[in-house]
């Protein structure tokens, strides 16, 4: 059996293992560029953003177009690389360069309010009371967010992230 | 004229394959980039004022983000605008008292975990007195080679700078380590 029989790619590959390592190199390289500006999947666990997410076992996808805030509006749920730590956190943006944003949780003594500075954004997750945000470590620059989540996989359940409820055809009159 | 485009076609393609490694190379690596600005004058760009020349560096890629050390050149996200890259000199690492300078407001700034405090060089210069400390997780390199001009070519001797030898006042840290 020779290379000689096959026509094309195998036939090129078969028998000279330098090509195909090289080859083997090129389609990995351009794989990883593919994941790396396009989609992202990844394992979420935690409590910080309960009920929007669940405790375990929840896969996000995460949008790559939307890495260092581009295209990020107030509401989106983000991927962001934690400040102080060496991990990947998830939070939804509550303010964006310029934006004024209260410091500390609704309901306690403090009402203080700053503005969110050049290149910053602040993050909060939905479960107040159980997450380590922007209440806690500041404005995040932008630079270091990674993504927006679009999507979510549950073992056999693909569901898109819902709508914004921060997009005023999202909210209920009440509001 | 078709044999013609044929083969040009398929060398084409050939190289164009190379592209993806390549970028993963400049990526994940090593760089070479061109250096706009004065604020690392006069160590970088010191015919800045003379000529529109800029000096040509290599950024180290790999491990970025380990083994920060006072004195070391480091290319990051800018805070300020996440599509610009950055590159200022450590001054200060987690923990130590940092001398600040206008237009930051207090006089001493303790740098808090995770973070660390750039400072360029040269007088016009935006960096953690204007901004503040920045996050390690923003640092993308380190420029370890002055590629040009040749009369300035070489490793980057990061180590032989007051700021790492022994926590300079003057130089902005008073170290804690």
């Amino acid at each position: 059996m020779s290379g000689r029989q096959f026509g094309g790619l195998l036939g090129d590959l078969l028998g000279h293992p330098f090509r195909t390592v090289i080859f083997a190199g090129k389609f990995l390289a351009f794989t990883h560029l593919f994941f790396e500006y396009g989609i992202q999947t990844a394992p979420a666990q935690g409590p910080s953003m309960l009920p929007t997410f669940e405790l375990l076992g929840q896969w996000l996808v995460v949008s790559r177009r939307h890495r260092f805030g581009r295209n990020v509006e107030v509401g989106d749920l983000v991927a962001y690389n934690i400040p102080v730590d060496e991990n990947v956190g998830v939070k939804r943006i509550l303010g964006l360069p310029g934006d004024y944003i209260m410091l500390d949780t609704p309901g306690r003594e403090s009402q203080a309010m700053i503005q969110v500075p050049q290149g910053h954004c602040w993050i909060v997750g939905d479960n107040l009371a159980a997450s380590r945000d922007s209440r806690y470590f500041g404005p995040v620059p932008l630079a270091l967010i990674r993504g927006k989540v679009v999507a979510t996989i549950k073992p056999f359940h693909f569901q898109w992230v819902e709508k914004n409820p921060f997009h005023r055809e999202n909210r209920s009159p009440a509001i | 004229m078709s044999k013609f485009l044929g083969q040009f076609t398929h060398h084409l393609i050939r190289y164009a394959t190379w592209l993806p490694p390549l970028i993963c190379f400049n990526n994940y690596v090593a760089q070479a980039t061109f250096i706009s600005g004065p604020s690392m004058y006069p160590f970088l760009n010191p015919q800045y004022h003379e000529s529109l020349r800029q000096d040509l560096c290599l950024v180290y890629k790999m491990y970025a983000q380990q083994n920060l050390d006072r004195g070391m050149l480091v290319t990051f996200r800018n805070p300020d605008d996440p599509d610009k890259i950055t590159v200022k000199r450590i001054v200060g690492l987690e923990g130590d008292m940092v001398r600040t300078k206008p237009p930051y407001p207090h006089e001493y700034f303790q740098v808090p975990e995770g973070h660390v405090w750039v400072a360029g060089d040269g007088d016009k210069s935006k960096d953690s007195n204007y901004y503040g400390p920045i996050s390690i997780r923003l640092i993308t390199g380190r420029i370890t080679h002055i590629l040009s001009p040749w009369n300035r070519a070489g490793r980057v001797r990061w180590w032989e700078h007051p700021v790492h030898l022994d926590g300079d006042v003057n130089a902005g840290s008073l170290g804690s380590r």
